[in-house]
């Protein structure tokens, strides 16, 4: 009786879980594959060779990766401050900035994105506000601009940044904080050798988080920005949908799941090559 | 106006429908062959005026049933593919983009003027393929305006080009298909007659590049794109549909729709009779009553449509000289996919 051979029964616990992926989303990948790689019945890469070939598409790549990644830095730059606010506050302080956070999550994208169309335009409430400041000269519409719809997004995204990184800071002691500054260290240097390093899981799971969710919206691009602005999800919705082109569908539906399994495997590498004490 | 629309079952027709449901299940199946019922499928949005005028009249007149199934013209063309050979539906009231779809299939029967007299007394642009199907009535685009941003209504298709509008003017995607017709607009106002502009629609995308300023957005949301239009962010939507814009309208919306000088597109309401139909008989009558004068006139308010029968007249506002451009909906069906890639190429950000 070797421990290599026993069977732990808690393993099964996950049967459950599989069995579900792979009913609700093991199958229709593999038919999408299917689809994507077999054209008129025989294994071929030639859909992914026109894909690529045509200028456009790369455009259309373009637009998914710029916007993805603006929504994940602004995402970042947004969320990593908020979250040390919410690890750091004590009591009604937390209670109310953790509700802050996850009340907006029950209010559907939809919703989001109509109020979004409210603020954003000439005579809405940014517009003004800038005007008022003297920043601009004159009133500017944001909707239906990239920079709109980074907003309208990081908006919608913005808690799955958060979240995370609270989750970790939480856990991490603030004695060492307090233990690097006796040293004699520096805030700055506290910042970028203690606490970054520490967060840094958090960090990535937001990313990760973030990202893969910004890269294949469909709603908030369709209604913030609109048929002018392509991108690989509004694509692959349309060729389902009004071009009834399952071949192009499939192929820009795998090129997504690439971009975004990429993204999520990478930013787990970032951590060994930040901090490299973690 | 919104009695007639909201379409609710009165009690009458509550204690009809129960009283036909129970006599045919009590009657021997030899009695209940000859309760004439006729099911009709089409779209979600016409039940209301289906029900309120079209099914009481018809009823009267042939002393049968009516079951309207409303629903998506796609799903109602899913249906008749799945019954094929044993059709419960007699009827469909269909768009034509997808009646085309369903002549390819061999899904549906011809209409002749022997079954259906009333196919003289309607335009010949109406009758669609050798009279696989027929319009009974034609929504019409033109150009909605709000009326506070632009106290002057727009007379032409040319105004949505105009500079002043920069960043103001919405239109549909091509994936809508009021949509399509703006490529032929853009056509018409670089010289192009109708025909030569949906053959080669060279010119209307050159000219529909010096749009791209104007624009605000393309939509694939209608709402959303009247939305903007009554709260003045848009100027004007182009092309838009009297059924929508209209209703809007008349729901006190600051807008209206103007019918450009240079004429309006129609588009399709279309309706056929389904190949190997039960009541065969009375369904070409019904789609003889729905080609009928006395029907048409009843209908072409609820629904701000064009009517197809020549006596009809065309409702207030539009002149009787206005061109009313028929559009070639089996090119539009072939051409489609192709407009929409270069349209994407051309139109983009």
């Amino acid at each position: 009786m070797t421990a290599r051979l026993r069977f732990d029964p808690v393993a099964l616990l996950i049967v459950p879980a599989v069995a579900y992926l792979a009913f609700a989303y093991g199958i229709p990948l593999f038919v999408l594959l299917a689809r994507a790689f077999v054209v008129d019945g025989v294994p071929s890469v030639s859909s992914f060779v026109r894909f690529f070939s045509d200028p456009f598409d790369w455009l259309v790549i373009g637009n998914t990766l710029r916007i993805a990644v603006a929504v994940t830095l602004v995402s970042l730059a947004i969320g990593y401050p908020t979250a040390v606010a919410l690890a750091r506050a004590k009591g009604a302080a937390q209670a109310a900035i953790l509700v802050a956070i996850i009340l907006p999550l029950s209010v559907g994208v939809v919703v989001k994105a109509f109020a979004w169309q409210i603020v954003l335009r000439r005579d809405g409430v940014v517009s003004q506000t800038l005007v008022a400041l003297h920043l601009w000269d004159t009133p500017q519409r944001l909707l239906f601009t990239e920079t709109g719809l980074v907003i309208g997004a990081v908006n919608v995204f913005v808690p799955f940044m958060i979240l995370p990184i609270y989750s970790v800071l939480k856990l991490v002691d603030p004695r060492l904080d307090e233990a690097a500054a006796t040293l004699g260290a520096t805030p700055l240097y506290r910042f970028f050798r203690v606490a970054l390093p520490l967060s840094l899981p958090g960090i990535v799971t937001g990313i990760a988080f973030v990202f893969s969710m910004a890269v294949s919206m469909y709603v908030v691009p369709n209604l913030l920005i609109g048929d002018r602005f392509q991108t690989l999800a509004t694509l692959t919705g349309r060729s389902f949908l009004f071009m009834r082109n399952e071949q192009l569908g499939s192929t820009t539906a795998v090129v997504l799941l690439a971009l975004a399994v990429a993204t999520v495997v990478g930013s787990a590498a970032l951590p060994r090559r930040f901090g490299g004490a973690s | 106006m919104t009695t007639l629309l909201t379409g609710r079952p009165t009690r009458r027709n509550l204690l009809k429908a129960s009283a036909a449901a129970a006599g045919l299940l009590a009657a021997p199946s030899i009695v209940r062959a000859q309760t004439k019922e006729l099911v009709v499928g089409g779209a979600a949005g016409h039940k209301p005026w289906v029900e309120q005028i079209v099914v009481p009249m018809f009823e009267k007149k042939y002393g049968c049933k009516v079951i309207f199934e409303g629903t998506r013209s796609l799903v109602n063309l899913e249906k008749m593919q799945k019954n094929k050979g044993a059709q419960y539906m007699s009827v469909v009231q269909m768009d034509d983009p997808v009646m085309i779809l369903a002549v390819k299939e061999g899904l549906l029967e011809p209409i002749t003027p022997a079954k259906v007299p009333n196919m003289a007394e309607i335009t010949p642009a109406a009758v669609h393929m050798d009279g696989m199907w027929a319009n009974y009535l034609q929504p019409w685009l033109g150009i909605a305006y709000n009326k506070t941003a632009m106290p002057t209504p727009p007379k032409s298709w040319a105004e949505l080009f105009d500079p002043k509008y920069k960043g103001r003017i919405v239109v549909p995607s091509l994936q809508n298909t009021e949509g399509l017709p703006l490529i032929f607009a853009a056509g018409l106002l670089a010289g192009q007659s109708l025909e030569a502009a949906q053959k080669d629609v060279d010119a209307g995308f050159k000219k529909l590049a010096t749009l791209k300023p104007n624009l605000l957005t393309i939509y694939t949301q209608q709402p959303q794109a009247y939305n903007l239009l009554e709260q003045a962010e848009a100027t004007m939507i182009g092309p838009a549909m009297s059924s929508y814009a209209l209703e809007r309208k008349a729901a006190g919306a600051p807008i209206d729709l103007v019918a450009p000088s240079e004429g309006v597109f129609a588009m399709p309401s279309g309706i056929a009779v389904i190949k190997g139909a039960p009541q065969s008989d009375l369904a070409f009558a019904y789609v003889n009553e729905l080609l009928g004068a006395e029907l048409q006139t009843k209908l072409a308010g609820p629904t701000y449509s064009l009517a197809t029968n020549k006596a009809v007249p065309r409702p207030a506002g539009l002149a009787p000289d206005l061109k009313i451009y028929q559009i070639d909906w089996a090119n539009v069906a072939a051409e489609r996919n192709n407009w929409i890639s270069r349209w994407d190429r051309e139109m983009a950000l």
